[in-house]
């Protein structure tokens, strides 16, 4: 190792104007036109940035003590429930917390875009009342100068890489990484790739405790690695915390995925230092050395099928391939406002407004994740499934008929002759037949039919029997052969009313 | 039939509309109307069965007529995440060189795919 600084020696340069600060997709091309060598030789610092929806965001605020003194049990912030488990007028508010009559369109996350915005915010508090704290509610508006304190303190931030989904499923599909087409019609993907934080310093060794970071347009600090952290499996996170009051509503917004959830997008933008020819070939990655998996989020599993290897540069391009197929590709995160973080967060060291700091701690480079302990066992729709009744399609009706009363059940499932799935009948679909003197089978049933693959988890059965208002599904294999039938009824037995 | 009329300055303030519809007989329900000292902007209906001759009749006056794509970005709102463009069946949306999301109005079928997929719920369509 030739070159060798240290961050003193960088932050004497950066008081003197002299540093050289490049941008992590800048550094890629150093490196891959002049070397490694020249690279650590003549850049100082490399400024990272990402923008992404980060769920596991919020703010503690502070409103003060009112006359006379509120020790406050319930919150709400323009509607939002805030968590209020701490100090008499301490609050946190979770970015995910979704307005009850808004759902899924205003939530924390927006509360806390318009707090940064300079809006007023409405807030409504009741309490039991104390011989020391009498005062049993408040109504009032609030803006962020109001407050004592508002600070960003997030728990999970800035995920090192994620992994992109698609969804194999028969129809369309409203996950946290946005709204998937049916049959793999679309894919989408997060993250910022080579200018991802935690990517250019991926052994951790200038990001930790202290770390002075851009977070949310002003200035934060790491304050340890996140939940989830998962160094083992080159999936870190970062806790970061920051003044709300300093920060803006361009690198702090609400977000909101139909049918998931309220979310904030984050903008954060971390500078790594080049204190040898090791961080300036790390800062040198480029996205095609990026490497993740393509997952199919049609099935509701903790571990999701992997479709294929994949990477960055092939993200980005906007095509993904996908067997003999090619699917449109985008991110959810904001690769144009990751550029706008690193590019500030280098002008602001240019212009000697911010220098870096030595970590007071590493992160673990080590361990893995451990998955949620449920004590009750989960039970997938091979566990209780029942035998399917069955029937072929050139039955008459009068036979199908009979055979509902005898096995006493309100479906049956029609089969070809080599026992494959080609339709689902009810106990409705042939009263309604009977009523109107209909003879052919084929004509009332159900040649579209919604199924399970046995290893579905019930819940994820009973929300499709809900979506699609039914109250059966077929349990077929990979070859469409019939397993047997979840019903909601049976369902109902055992577990009681599903909502 | 929606159609968006653009009227050049000269322009805004004559009775176009109205004699337009003398002229046609066609029941225009004005949806939008946007006017400032440099141009108007008015989004329109017709009934289709008079959609033709209506479209005729203000291009004979001089008004620029768009018919299709009553969909909008919010430049205000939109992080360019790219999301929407995934979701649209006739490629109406796609990003420029340097990133920022743009739809093709004349391409937009109006189909509203896009809107509810927007995280910042920057896309609206005109109604
Ligand atoms: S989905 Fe919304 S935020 Fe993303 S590019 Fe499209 S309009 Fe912009
Ligand atoms: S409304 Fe439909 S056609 Fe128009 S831009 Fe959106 S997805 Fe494309």
């Amino acid at each position: 190792m030739k070159t060798q600084r240290t961050i003193e020696e960088i932050n004497e340069k950066i008081r003197r104007g002299e540093a050289t600060v490049v941008t992590a997709e800048e550094m890629t091309e150093i490196v891959k036109s002049r070397g490694v060598e020249v690279a650590a030789r003549d850049v100082d610092v490399v400024t990272t940035g990402t923008f992404g929806a980060m769920c596991s965001s919020g703010v503690f605020l502070n409103f003060g003590h009112s006359d006379p003194p509120i020790k406050i049990e319930n919150l709400t912030l323009n509607g939002v429930e805030a968590y209020h488990g701490n100090a008499a007028v301490d609050a946190y508010l979770g970015a995910t917390k979704m307005h009850p009559e808004k759902k899924f369109e205003y939530g924390g996350g927006h509360v806390i875009e318009d707090l940064v915005s300079g809006k007023e915010v409405e807030l409504i508090a009741t309490a039991y009342g104390t011989d020391c704290y009498p005062r049993r509610s408040v109504n009032t508006t609030i803006t962020l100068d109001d407050l004592n304190q508002a600070i960003l303190c997030n728990p999970r931030n800035a995920y090192q890489r994620y992994h992109a989904a698609t969804n194999g499923r028969d129809e369309l599909i409203y996950t946290y990484m946005g709204k998937l087409l049916p049959q793999y019609g679309n894919a989408t993907y997060s993250g910022a790739g080579e200018l991802n934080p935690l990517t250019n310093d991926p052994d951790y060794e200038t990001i930790g405790v202290g770390t002075r970071i851009f977070l949310g347009g002003g200035i934060g600090y790491v304050t340890g690695s996140g939940t989830q952290h998962d160094p083992g499996a080159g999936f870190g996170t970062l806790m970061v915390q920051g003044d709300l009051k300093k920060m803006s509503p361009r690198f702090l917004r609400g977000g909101s995925f139909t049918n998931y959830g309220t979310t904030l997008y984050v903008g954060i933008g971390i500078p790594i230092p080049i204190l040898n020819e090791g961080l300036a070939r790390k800062t040198g990655i480029s996205d095609s050395e990026i490497k993740t998996s393509l997952l199919d989020y049609g099935v509701p599993r903790r571990n999701r099928p992997i479709l294929k290897d994949t990477d960055y540069a092939e993200l980005k391009s906007g095509k993904i391939t996908l067997k003999d197929r090619t699917i449109p590709v985008a991110a959810l995160s904001s690769l144009k406002l990751a550029r706008e973080v690193a590019s500030t967060l280098k002008r602001w060291i240019e212009e000697k407004r911010f220098l870096l700091t030595q970590p007071q701690e590493r992160l673990p480079s080590t361990g893995s994740l451990k998955p949620m302990k449920i004590s009750r066992e989960t039970l997938f729709a091979q566990n209780i499934m029942l035998p399917a009744v069955t029937c072929r399609a050139e039955e008459d009706i009068d036979t199908v008929a009979k055979r509902i009363v005898e096995k006493n059940v309100n479906h049956v499932v029609v089969v070809t002759s080599t026992g494959t799935l080609c339709g689902i009948v009810t106990s409705f679909d042939i009263t309604r037949a009977v009523a109107l003197k209909e003879t052919k089978l084929a004509n009332v049933m159900t040649h579209q039919v919604v199924t399970s693959s046995p290893d579905e988890p019930v819940e994820s059965c009973a929300r499709k029997m809900k979506k699609h208002d039914i109250s059966a599904l077929p349990v077929i294999d990979a070859e469409k052969n019939i397993l047997g039938i979840v019903t909601s009824e049976r369902i109902s037995t055992l577990f009681g009313e599903y909502r | 039939m929606k159609a968006r009329l653009k009227f050049d300055k000269q322009r805004t303030a004559e009775p176009i509309i109205s004699t337009v519809v003398l002229k046609t007989k066609a029941l225009i329900n004005i949806l939008k109307a946007e006017v400032d000292e440099s141009a108007g902007e008015v989004l329109i209906e017709v009934p289709d069965d008079k959609a033709e001759s209506t479209i005729a009749a203000f291009k004979q006056e001089g008004v620029a007529v768009q018919v299709g794509g009553f969909i909008e970005i919010s430049r205000q709102r939109c992080i360019d995440c790219g999301h929407c463009i995934t979701l649209c069946p006739v490629q109406a949306i796609s990003a420029e060189e340097d990133l920022t999301v743009k739809i093709d109005q004349d391409r937009c079928i109006n189909c509203g795919a896009c809107v509810d997929c927007c995280p910042t719920r920057a896309i609206s369509m005109l109604q």
